[in-house]
């Protein structure tokens, strides 16, 4: 079957995902914050017989990039192969949105412009005329909207038809313009770009084509053309710089097709009226403050119902599996290693999800560039700036999304810094730790506090963590704060629950798989060696305490100690620190365990009295400081690996809290001490 | 008058965009050109970041950035 090969091009923001998401019920994430779609994704149908195979590259506003992502989408452009260019626009934003058409037109090849958004915009009283928008430029396009799934089949067909017929834009600029790309291409030869590509791009000092120019043997006698050429452009258009020139150029082509092929609308108005609100210059922080509290709020209030069900259903499971299987060691792995670890990951996943679809909510309606912009100033301060925003608050969430969600960030200093205190932010796992604590060892009436004290004290300490990263690691100017704040829209409630539906599968297949095997060596490390003639000799109530006693964890235990020794820890706490490196639930099932407790409900009233019998206020003030600043999780820890390649980098992120932690816990130990 | 001189609701026609690269490619790929007419909506407390309007679009930016386009108040 024959098969089209397709760019799919486009600004930021004008639904491009989206409109792979409609085509095939694909897997494309939609958010309204700008530069959602990093990664390079494909979809491939059929149509008329032929094959159409979509490739989405990241939105760019520009063929002069800016970010790491944009120049993903320009390497793509001039170095892959491909048949034609989609290139998407917002009908909303028809001039700034074309001038870059206008950018991809000079390359040369077959192209088709989707007019996206088109029922807004119409619903507003713009029209646009798409034959009228062909004669002039000679470039097919279709009015879209890819979220009612409207113009999707003529675009295709328009897709196909300029294929078979191998029709290129013709765009041109002003008389003067125009003359000097002719004066240039008459002195460009053998290049694998078109001629009059090359000479527009070196009009406005496109470096990488440079570059490909520079080794040719016609280039010196190019270079004179090139001179006299820009140096007419400058005195023609009083302007020194000849990029701006060709920007003002396509800005005034831009007006110029608009005002022929459409019919304004009238101003969209909601959106301005919202801001006054939420993005008041004084009650813009209290109301973003509001809402993070009613997210947090959300995630551990409701989150907290089906935490019960959960754990139930995962210990009835695990018995009937218990019955199933014939005695010894598979079974004891299964039903004693696996088993409870895949629950007390799964336990967790209404949190995360409720997490998740409040930051979703805040992606798709748009309010998480309106947060960015409130959180800027304060992010400013300690070296970071208002995109950060969003990796940090996922990270009260789960660190592994919150990784991920680094990606957002265009600057690598900025995203680096930011990947190194998302580990700060205390994510969901280590809300058990903090409870079991707290209930122990402060009074009834101040235990919320100190929990609120926790996270905050938590978050501050990585923003002075950043600030200091930021003046010494990663000196230099803090980067430029340019966001655009996309209208506020609607979400899709199926979009937005098929988008949870990928994020469980992710979270269940990534956390469980990891936290299982992590799970699975914790419990043979404490279950063995099996000690069995000595067994003989001790009641059945006392022998899982000589097991744990002797077992190779009580040895690794010991051993690593006198680390530990300055907190107050015994072997004990020790271990229980060390597991929770594996996933941070697992410090408390830990300690249950050694401590005897045959139920390791962190809630259960016997394992506060025996923490707080076992255990001094200083050490636990200690243990509190460790779990608060130490390495995440193994499944985070992965995927912060993942995300960062280089080796000095990963090998500071995975010593460096650890370094940090144990200084606060010795510092507030020894506060505590005296104190008590 | 730089665009961070503006006030809450004023606006300015665009004279000249003092940014270095890459940052003024990006700014005049928002919108940010010669002659158009730029709109403060909203700043924060501190005038540390600006909420303006170019085209039909919102662009969000620091002080540091809106010192650099210089505008006629209109």
């Amino acid at each position: 079957m024959k098969e089209i090969k397709v760019a799919l091009v486009g600004q930021p923001n004008v639904g491009k995902s989206h409109l792979i998401n409609s085509i095939s019920g694909a897997t494309l994430h939609v958010g309204n914050f700008s530069g959602v779609t990093v990664e390079k994704k494909e979809v491939e149908f059929e149509r008329e017989g032929i094959k159409l195979r979509l490739i989405d590259l990241p939105g760019t506003y520009s063929l002069h990039p800016y970010t790491p992502e944009e120049r993903v989408t320009k390497e793509f452009l001039l170095k892959e192969e491909y048949d034609l260019i989609l290139n998407v626009v917002d009908s909303n934003q028809l001039e700034k949105n074309l001038a870059f058409t206008w950018q991809i037109a000079d390359i040369g090849k077959p192209m088709v412009v989707a007019f996206n958004m088109y029922d807004e915009y119409s619903k507003q009283g713009g029209e646009i005329d798409t034959d009228k928008f062909f004669k002039l430029t000679n470039i097919r396009a279709e009015n879209v909207s890819a979220k009612e799934k409207f113009g999707l089949e003529r675009l295709f067909s328009k897709v196909i038809k300029t294929y078979e017929e191998k029709n290129t834009p013709r765009v041109y600029y002003s008389e003067i313009v125009e003359e000097e790309i002719e004066n240039l291409k008459e002195k460009i030869k053998e290049c694998k770009f078109s001629k009059r590509f090359v000479a527009i791009r070196l009009i406005e000092d496109d470096e990488d084509i440079y570059k490909i120019i520079h080794e040719k043997p016609w280039y010196s006698e190019l270079l004179d053309v090139l001179k006299a050429a820009k140096e007419r452009l400058r005195v023609e258009y009083d302007e020194e710089d000849t990029k701006t020139i060709m920007f003002e150029e396509r800005f005034a082509l831009s007006k110029g097709v608009v005002t022929q092929i459409a019919k304004k609308a009238r101003k969209e108005t909601l959106t301005e009226k919202i801001d006054k609100i939420l993005i008041h210059p004084i009650l813009g922080l209290p109301i973003f403050l509001f809402i993070m509290w009613a997210i947090f709020q959300a995630t551990f209030s409701l989150g907290s119902i089906p935490m019960d069900w959960i754990d139930a259903s995962f210990g009835a499971f695990g018995e009937w599996v218990g019955g199933l299987l014939p005695d010894g060691f598979i079974k004891d792995a299964i039903v004693n290693g696996v088993i409870p670890a895949i629950g007390a990951v799964v336990m967790f996943l209404p949190n995360i999800l409720i997490l998740y679809l409040g930051i979703n909510l805040m992606e798709q309606t748009g309010y998480m560039a309106r947060a960015a912009y409130v959180m800027d100033g304060v992010l400013k301060r300690f070296g970071l700036q208002g995109r950060s925003f969003i990796p940090l608050v996922s990270g009260f969430g789960c660190s592994v999304p919150a990784y991920m969600a680094a990606r957002t960030l265009k600057n690598p200093k900025d995203r680096l810094i930011t990947m190194l205190i998302i580990g700060f932010m205390s994510c969901g796992a280590r809300l058990p730790v903090y409870v079991l604590f707290v209930s122990a060892f402060f009074a009834p009436e101040i235990q919320g506090n100190v929990l609120f004290a926790i996270y905050i004290g938590g978050a501050l300490t990585g923003l002075i963590v950043a600030k200091i990263l930021r003046a010494v690691l990663f000196k230099g100017e803090p980067e430029p704060f340019v966001m655009e704040l996309p209208k506020y829209r609607f979400p899709k409630i199926k979009a937005i629950l098929f988008d949870l539906w990928i994020k469980t599968k992710m979270y269940l297949k990534k956390a469980g798989t990891f936290i299982a095997a992590a799970s699975l060596i914790i419990w043979f490390l404490s279950s063995y060696p099996a000690h069995e003639k000595e067994l003989q000799n001790i009641p059945g109530s006392e022998k899982q305490a000589y097991i744990l006693e002797h077992s190779y964890l009580a040895d690794i235990g010991k051993a690593i100690n006198p680390i530990f020794e300055p907190l107050g820890f015994t072997w004990k706490e020790t271990v229980s620190i060390i597991a929770g490196l594996a996933a941070k639930e697992v410090v408390v099932s830990t300690m249950a365990v050694l401590y005897h407790t045959p139920d390791s409900d962190e809630t259960s009233k016997e394992l506060v009295e025996t923490i707080r019998k076992n255990i001094s206020f200083p050490t636990a003030v200690a243990i509190i400081l460790i779990i608060m600043f130490y390495s995440p999780c193994l499944a985070a820890m992965g995927t912060f690996w993942a995300e960062v390649p280089q080796w000095k980098w990963r090998l500071f992120y995975t010593i460096y809290p650890n370094v940090l932690a144990y200084l606060m816990a010795l510092i507030g130990y020894n506060i505590a001490l005296l104190f008590s | 008058m730089r665009l961070n001189e503006l006030k809450i609701g004023e606006s300015g026609i665009i004279k000249k965009i003092y940014a270095k690269e890459p940052l003024k490619s990006k700014l005049l790929s928002m919108g940010i050109t010669r002659g158009e007419k730029i709109k403060v909506l909203k700043h924060t407390l501190a005038k540390n970041t600006f909420d303006i309007e170019v085209g039909n679009s919102n662009i969000a930016l620091r002080e540091e950035e809106a010192k650099q386009i210089e505008v006629e108040k209109m």
